[in-house]
């Protein structure tokens, strides 16, 4: 079967079901329309997406450079020259795509250029590369002690990033909750990699591809977490 | 869509965010019959099409800021539409047993003929996944374009092509096999 016969058949289905006698009655339109327009009043439509995309750049780029200003600019300093450019690059552009995405997933009908899913996985085997050819101190201490360190530091800066965020476009709304979820935390994961990088000295390279990388997929996975939790409890 | 019917109606949602009631009232008129449809596709019952129309509405009425000028407007409402339906299932699962049941009673909703039951698109569809049949009723029944239809279901153009082509294989296979056993 050839796919024009298919939709041929296909139109031919859709044609009978909105025939004469199908669709909505009458009294259905007149109910939902006395309904809106008992509260109609003009609303304010959400800024351009380029205003928002920027306000959450801007919210992950300051808790991360006041997060690191707090202990000191340790990391960025012991960094030569390209090790900065391609390392800051990646996470510039990474954080402009997730917070792209993140606004995205909070207005209704917009496109999608990547999953949240495929974002994070390109973000986070991209910046494993950047990190490998950058970091090749391969003698390992203080592996867990100083790696925990660095994991939580780096989730407790993703907090305030996630929650500032949600309060930018608090006014959107998330027709797939937990996709916004998980793309808000791989933003906010990545606002928290950019804290350890700017902050930590240890350029052991297990150190940095293990825990550094680990708060980017452990932030998604409780962005989605929370998003997840908190449509069970809603409903 | 012809583009002149998609314009007018986003003029028309532009002046429903304004507050203009009659705009209002013409863009329940003139999108209600597609989601409607929609609906009535998905679980084969006009009844509980005109519900979860009603709770669309309802919805679209609250968050009507997220629209934004000169976007396509179906896309945002099919969204919306979407988000109602999902709701929709997990409320059922939660006041009938488990969701396992649940995905039983949605496949058995459009192959079991009852009183007012549409039959003809929604039996059609039966075969396919939730998300295979969404995005063969929009591109082939609505006729929305691959873009509006990927922006409609939260997903890339490349994931609504890949949805398209298994939806087609395995129409190919069923509606084969009847007129097949036909002949």
């Amino acid at each position: 079967m050839r796919d024009d016969e298919i939709d041929g058949i296909l139109r031919d289905a859709g044609g009978a079901d909105s025939g004469p006698g199908s669709g909505p009655g009458p009294e259905v339109l007149a109910r939902i329309t006395a309904s809106v327009q008992t509260s109609l009043r003009p609303v304010r439509p959400l800024p351009p997406g380029w205003v928002l995309t920027g306000g959450l750049v801007l919210i992950a780029a300051a808790i991360a450079i006041a997060g690191a200003a707090r202990v000191g600019f340790s990391g960025i300093e012991k960094m030569n020259a390209w090790e900065r450019v391609f390392i800051f690059a990646a996470l510039c552009v990474f954080a402009v795509l997730s917070a792209s995405e993140f606004v995205h997933a909070m207005i209704p009908g917009r496109l999608r250029r990547v999953s949240s899913g495929a974002l994070l996985g390109v973000a986070t085997a991209v910046l494993l590369g950047v990190f490998a050819l950058s970091f090749r101190e391969y003698q390992t201490d203080h592996f867990f002690s100083a790696g925990i360190a660095c994991l939580i530091t780096g989730l407790e800066h993703a907090v305030p990033i996630a929650l500032l965020g949600w309060l930018l476009l608090r006014r959107g709304f998330a027709v797939n909750p937990i996709s916004a979820g998980g793309v808000a935390g791989t933003l906010a994961g990545l606002g928290g990699l950019a804290v350890l990088e700017l902050q930590c000295p240890n350029f052991q390279a297990a150190h940095v591809l293990v825990w550094h990388m680990a708060v980017v997929p452990l932030s998604a996975a409780a962005g989605a977490l929370v998003a997840w939790v908190a449509r069970a409890v809603r409903k | 869509m012809h583009p002149d019917e998609e314009l007018h109606l986003e003029t028309l949602m532009a002046r429903y965010q304004e507050g203009d009631s009659a705009a209002a009232a013409e863009l329940i008129e003139q999108a209600s019959p597609r989601l409607h449809r929609f609906f009535a596709a998905q679980f084969g019952s006009r009844f509980e099409a005109d519900d979860l129309l009603q709770e669309t509405w309802l919805r679209i009425h609250r968050v009507r800021h997220t629209y934004r000028a000169s976007e396509p407007v179906l896309p945002w409402l099919y969204a919306i539409a979407r988000h109602i339906r999902v709701d929709h299932y997990r409320k059922t699962v939660r006041t009938v047993a488990g969701e396992q049941r649940l995905e039983a009673d949605a496949k058995n909703v459009v192959t079991m003929p009852e009183a007012g039951r549409s039959e003809g698109l929604a039996a059609l569809l039966t075969p396919l996944s939730e998300g295979e049949r969404d995005v063969v009723q929009m591109l082939k029944v609505d006729g929305m374009s691959l873009e509006e239809v990927a922006r409609a279901t939260s997903s890339t153009v490349g994931s609504v092509k890949q949805k398209a082509h298994r939806a087609y294989k395995k129409l190919r296979v069923v509606l084969g096999a009847r007129l097949g056993g036909r002949s």
